[in-house]
């Protein structure tokens, strides 16, 4: 796959567009729900599942990681980066596998993703606090899982359908 | 494994229903693994002798009366149960370790010094460093 | 080589969340000895080194302090006329004679005769007459004991037994042994002796739970503490139950050559001074409810709970800020000074 300089661009805008909704996310109160530090919802998520699908697997992971590198610095938090990290290279693998499951819409994907990016995070809290006591948060966060799962897939497709006959790679 | 569509389904498809099974259920035993195991104290019982550690036994899953048989210069008899731990018997002079009782919180102990026995409870509620008496 | 640098970058990051991640637990000890088992943790930089110098100094302790070790000054003064004793022997002489003055001669390490003679903690404990007890009567009294520097002498017939004291002597060398191995935080408990200092990683004090006498599974209440030390006496452990189905329990009243009779069930003593609390702990036993109040309002110094046989908790009120948790079978009432 050649990179070209459309496409480091694009992956450029898609890097600033999931910082952005990183930080949009941070106004959501999930910290109301579960009591923890550097947990989100994972809104993100909608590039991750965009850049997925129109710019394949690697690129899709070199933006998340930049995503979280850069969020990491910008908050000035190393757990932070451990959660972001943690929540979205397991969303993201979830999704690389799922996404060549057929019979899979985007939903059903993204609803995995949103899962698998919570256990994630659990997974970073259980490393950074020390011990399982915050596993009793993983059933909550699954549910909300649903919820933002479902958001997130009902954005993209609407950006997939806009986008519709757009492409990149071809 | 192909490399993937660059256009998904947009529309929800009976598969995404699997989906959300996989999450709720999963999201159901982490709840009942977890709040199953906080209820009950997750209480362990080791007992060493002579500083090696010759039996631990978790008592939530202890389906019926165990008993632990030491031997040395005495003999003791430690019966574990769902609901403690005791030396029942002993022919260790003194008896300290069967007048202790039945110990049933994390962090208490029974002690048998003629013969270096030591009966510890563990487990994840809180207990206090050290207990006088 | 920038992106070699932000990965290093990456990679020390991660590392240091490591470290964040670990649990601290405290380096433990245990080990068996002067006739009971002890058990010693700590935190800190130094915390293993401290614990084993701990334990050597609690078994350099026992080498000279032992009734039983041949070599110790303890059996040579017993077994000998005169006997020259080391420093600290002499030292721990003097001042079990002086708690011994103190306490009115409830705590006396010149019981020994009698302990022997009951036996009650050893493989064949039994109830002696009368006429036996009569005739060691006279041996017991801490006037036996003469002191000339490091010279030491017992009347004869006599013979001491520092068990009473040594153990506390013992949580008093471990706190220096551990303050110089600076260590952050310690919970020592040397068969009972209690010795606590310092804090928790995460800030915390100290819990420490007494023991509910009637039952064995529970707490009668539990304090927060620190650098401090702490004893229990109590006659509920250590007993043998004799032919006529009585209960004999092991502190005897140096009085009466016989168990104490006593209307508490034990007594938790709290102090600045290890050895010092050991004595004061089985003399307040001794003592009872009213005396062991007295003394405390005569004395001070220290602090104490009493567990009453009537279901009372007694404590000072310099206890009254640590407790904790209180035992529901219990009532509780502060000391009136």
């Amino acid at each position: 796959m050649k990179l070209t300089t459309k496409k480091l661009a694009l992956c450029a805008v898609l890097t600033a567009l999931a910082l952005g909704l990183s930080t949009l996310e941070s106004l959501f109160p999930v910290s109301v729900l579960v009591p923890l530090p550097g947990i989100k919802l994972g809104l993100a998520n909608i590039v991750t599942v965009f850049a997925l699908y129109r710019l394949g697997d690697i690129p899709a992971l070199a933006i998340l990681i930049a995503r979280c590198l850069l969020g990491a610095m910008f908050a000035g938090n190393a757990s932070a980066l451990l959660f972001s990290l943690m929540g979205g290279v397991l969303a993201m693998l979830t999704m690389i596998v799922l996404r060549r499951v057929r019979g899979l819409s985007v939903y059903g994907v993204s609803i995995a993703g949103a899962a698998a990016h919570n256990i994630g995070q659990i997974c970073a809290a259980m490393v950074v606090l020390g011990g399982t006591a915050v596993l009793g948060y993983l059933p909550v966060l699954l549910g909300v899982s649903l919820i933002t799962g479902t958001l997130t897939g009902f954005v993209a497709s609407l950006l997939f359908r806009a986008m519709r006959g757009i492409y990149f790679t071809q | 494994m192909t490399s993937g569509r660059s256009q998904p389904d947009l529309k929800p498809r009976p598969m995404d229903a699997l989906v959300v099974l996989f999450v709720v259920l999963s999201a159901a035993i982490i709840a009942v693994l977890v709040y199953g195991k906080r209820e009950s104290e997750n209480l362990t019982a080791t007992v060493k002798h002579r500083g090696e550690t010759v039996a631990q036994v978790v008592l939530d899953t202890l389906q019926e009366e165990k008993t632990v048989t030491i031997d040395g210069k005495y003999h003791l008899t430690v019966t574990v149960t769902r609901d403690g731990v005791s030396v029942t018997e002993s022919d260790c002079p003194g008896q300290d370790c069967v007048h202790t009782g039945r110990i049933t919180k994390a962090g208490q102990s029974i002690v048998c010094l003629p013969e270096q026995v030591i009966v510890t409870m563990e487990g994840s509620s809180p207990s206090p460093d050290v207990i006088l008496g | 080589m920038k992106r070699f640098a932000c990965l290093l970058l990456a990679i020390l990051m991660l590392l240091s969340l490591a470290a964040c991640g670990k649990t601290a637990e405290p380096e433990k000890q245990e080990l068996f000895a002067m006739d009971t088992y002890m058990s010693l943790a700590a935190y800190g930089d130094g915390a293993r080194e401290a614990l084993a110098a701990a334990a050597r100094e609690i078994n350099r302790l026992e080498r000279e302090l032992s009734r039983t070790i041949e070599t110790s000054d303890v059996y040579k003064l017993n077994a000998g006329v005169t006997a020259t004793v080391g420093d600290e022997t002499a030292a721990l002489l003097c001042r079990a004679v002086e708690y011994s003055e103190i306490t009115g001669g409830l705590f006396d390490v010149t019981v020994a005769p009698l302990v022997t003679l009951w036996g009650i903690t050893s493989d064949s404990p039994h109830i002696p007459s009368q006429s036996e007890i009569d005739s060691l009567l006279p041996t017991v009294g801490s006037g036996h004991i003469h002191l000339d520097g490091n010279s030491a002498m017992l009347d004869e017939g006599c013979a001491v037994d520092l068990g009473g004291i040594a153990k506390g002597y013992a949580s008093d060398r471990v706190a220096q042994v551990l303050a110089q191995y600076g260590v952050t935080g310690a919970a020592v408990s040397l068969g009972g002796n209690v010795y606590i200092c310092g804090q928790k990683p995460d800030g915390a004090l100290w819990s420490v739970a007494v023991q509910d006498p009637k039952d064995t599974s529970a707490y009668a209440m539990t304090l927060e503490l620190t650098d401090t030390f702490a004893v229990t006496s109590g006659g509920y452990q250590r007993f043998f139950t004799g032919e006529d189905g009585t209960v004999y329990q092991h502190i005897l009243d140096p009085r009466t050559g016989k168990p104490a009779v006593t209307d508490i069930l034990s007594v938790t003593v709290v102090a600045g001074n290890g050895t010092m609390a050991d004595a004061y702990s089985t003399a307040l036993y001794v003592m009872g409810e009213e005396a062991a109040c007295d003394f405390w309002r005569q004395r001070g110094g220290f602090d104490m709970v009493l567990i009453t046989a009537d279901g009372r908790v007694l404590y000072t009120p310099g206890l009254a800020a640590h407790i904790t948790q209180k035992g529901a079978s219990y009532d509780f009432r502060q000391i009136t000074t």
